[in-house]
């Protein structure tokens, strides 16, 4: 699909000095302010309720999803809506960022036909916005949390921004392949939704990973959402400090997913202005 | 001798027609399983081999008929398209001016837009708010500033981006078919500009077939065919050339 250019290099030599992929994300950081300023206000600029839908969707899930398995099938966990909260909203927010994917690039095409800018920007202003909802609707539930199941402020919490950072470097690393594959084939927005369904059963999102057979941990673990969703168990719901295997192990799993979806999106992203 | 603007060396760009361009996976697996080769595309060179150097402060004008690889050429040293072969290498900030508007968001207001496409083009936040007033006083639409580009006519789009391309102060500016927009006024406001940046030192290449106007502009002109510079000098003499060919 792709075509490696032979012997061919572009030199730019700016003010700022020789280019390199980060040096241009921290050069392009305006852009990116002004991408994430843009997204929001599109979203929000005509719409009455604005941020309650954003908010009402979760929230109508959670709400439903609460009632099923606290009352019909019964999943036995104190406090069961406290233990869904602590974790339903990293996975909306995974799960809006993966079909962000799907059309991110082709949202740009007007934009990345006129100006050079690096196509790693948009995927950023993409996260860096949702992250912004993702902190609003993290408040309300730190706040329930807190008034309503902990009657107080776990120590855990104090974990929370590192979780957040791995919550987001493992959105990010799954969502440039996504992108990119996107760019070459319009059936990744046909797949995605199953995929996501798929996903959703087979994460600890409504149910404890705990539950699942001690013989099959071992490949339900290697699902990378399982370890981060577990770790927002344990940390908001529980109230404890995580075993650092754990943490270990689910921080170095999305920095491989996020190391090689990297390396595909690098690899094609010169193409995405001829194709799209 | 100075190092210069622009140089491009060699340079070829293959682009490959996606035949299905909504190729789906369903046929990439039949052509998998049958052993057909997946590789539907074909490819076209639209430039076999450019080799072209613009010293710092020249103004070149681009000429040739319609698929010669004018735009790509301006495409490549602007950044957005990569090079099949070759070597591209521009000193300085650049800024291009190509599809006048197309990135603009129909929903947000020309002030708005005006401030994406700056930071886009690489202006700092305190970069953009110094210059802002005067990228509204140059597109000069009045009122309209604050409203949703959807309302805007072509021309007005059309001034407001020219206007944030010529506000961003770059060294090196690429301008493709650019200076047919406007009304009378703006386009002589848009030439003055360009004289005052070609006075200031700065880098100009230009695409465009409207030879009266480049002419006064660019001493300098390159003629592409077919991916190839035929011919490359005083504008006067490439002209004559390109016109007793084309008539």
């Amino acid at each position: 699909m792709g075509v490696i250019a032979r012997e061919s290099s572009v030199v730019r030599v700016n003010a700022a000095g020789r280019s390199t992929p980060l040096s241009d994300v921290w050069r392009y950081r305006g852009m990116l302010r002004s991408l994430v300023v843009r997204n929001l206000k599109v979203k929000y600029q005509r719409s009455a309720l604005g941020f309650v839908w954003t908010f009402l969707n979760p929230l109508l899930t959670v709400g439903i999803l609460a009632a099923v398995f606290s009352r019909v099938v019964r999943i036995p966990i104190p406090h069961y809506w406290a233990f869904l909260v602590s974790g339903y909203f990293t996975w909306n927010f995974t799960q809006q960022m993966l079909s962000t994917g799907t059309y991110v690039i082709a949202e740009h095409t007007g934009l990345r036909r006129s100006v050079a800018f690096p196509n790693e920007v948009l995927v950023l202003s993409a996260a860096v916005s949702r992250l912004l909802e993702f902190a609003i609707e993290l408040a309300f539930v730190l706040l329930a949390l807190v008034l309503l199941h902990h009657h107080g402020v776990p120590a855990s919490f104090a974990l929370l921004p590192l979780l957040v950072v791995l919550q987001v470097v493992l959105a990010v690393g799954l969502v440039m392949p996504i992108a990119t594959v996107s760019v070459f084939y319009s059936d990744v927005q046909h797949a995605l939704p199953i995929a996501l369904m798929m996903l959703f059963y087979v994460s600890p999102v409504f149910y404890p990973a705990a539950l699942v057979p001690a013989g099959l941990q071992g490949l339900y673990f290697l699902n990378p959402l399982a370890g981060l969703l577990t770790l927002f168990h344990v940390v908001l719901y529980e109230g404890r400090f995580p075993a650092p295997a754990l943490l270990a192990g689910t921080g170095a799993g999305a920095a491989v997913l996020f190391a090689l979806g990297y390396v595909v999106f690098n690899r094609y992203k010169a193409l995405f202005a001829e194709v799209v | 001798m100075a190092a210069p603007a622009v140089v491009c060396r060699g340079v070829v760009k293959r682009f490959h027609h996606y035949e299905h361009r909504t190729t789906s996976l369903r046929e990439f697996f039949i052509r998998t399983v049958l052993r057909r080769p997946i590789h539907v595309r074909r490819a076209q060179f639209t430039l076999r081999g450019l080799d072209l150097r613009v010293a710092r402060g020249e103004s070149v004008a681009l000429i040739g008929s319609n698929g010669s690889g004018k735009s790509t050429a301006l495409r490549l040293m602007a950044g957005i398209y990569q090079p099949s072969e070759g070597v591209i290498e521009t000193r300085g900030a650049l800024a291009a001016v190509i599809e006048l508007g197309a990135g603009f968001h129909p929903e947000l207001t020309g002030a708005e837009n005006a401030e994406l496409y700056a930071s886009v083009m690489g202006l700092s936040r305190a970069e953009v708010a110094a210059r802002f007033p005067e990228i509204v006083a140059f597109a000069d639409i009045g009122d309209f500033i604050n409203e949703p580009v959807k309302y805007y006519s072509s021309g007005m789009q059309a001034r407001l981006a020219f206007a944030v391309a010529v506000c961003v102060r770059p060294d090196i500016l690429l301008l493709d078919e650019v200076l047919a927009v406007g009304d009378q006024a703006f386009r002589e406001r848009c030439l003055e500009r360009l004289r005052a940046f070609r006075a200031g030192g700065g880098t100009m290449i230009v695409v465009s077939h409207d030879f009266e106007t480049v002419r006064e502009l660019c001493p300098r002109a390159v003629w592409m065919h077919h991916g190839l510079v035929r011919m490359d000098g005083e504008f006067g003499a490439v002209f004559e050339a390109y016109r007793a060919e084309h008539g």
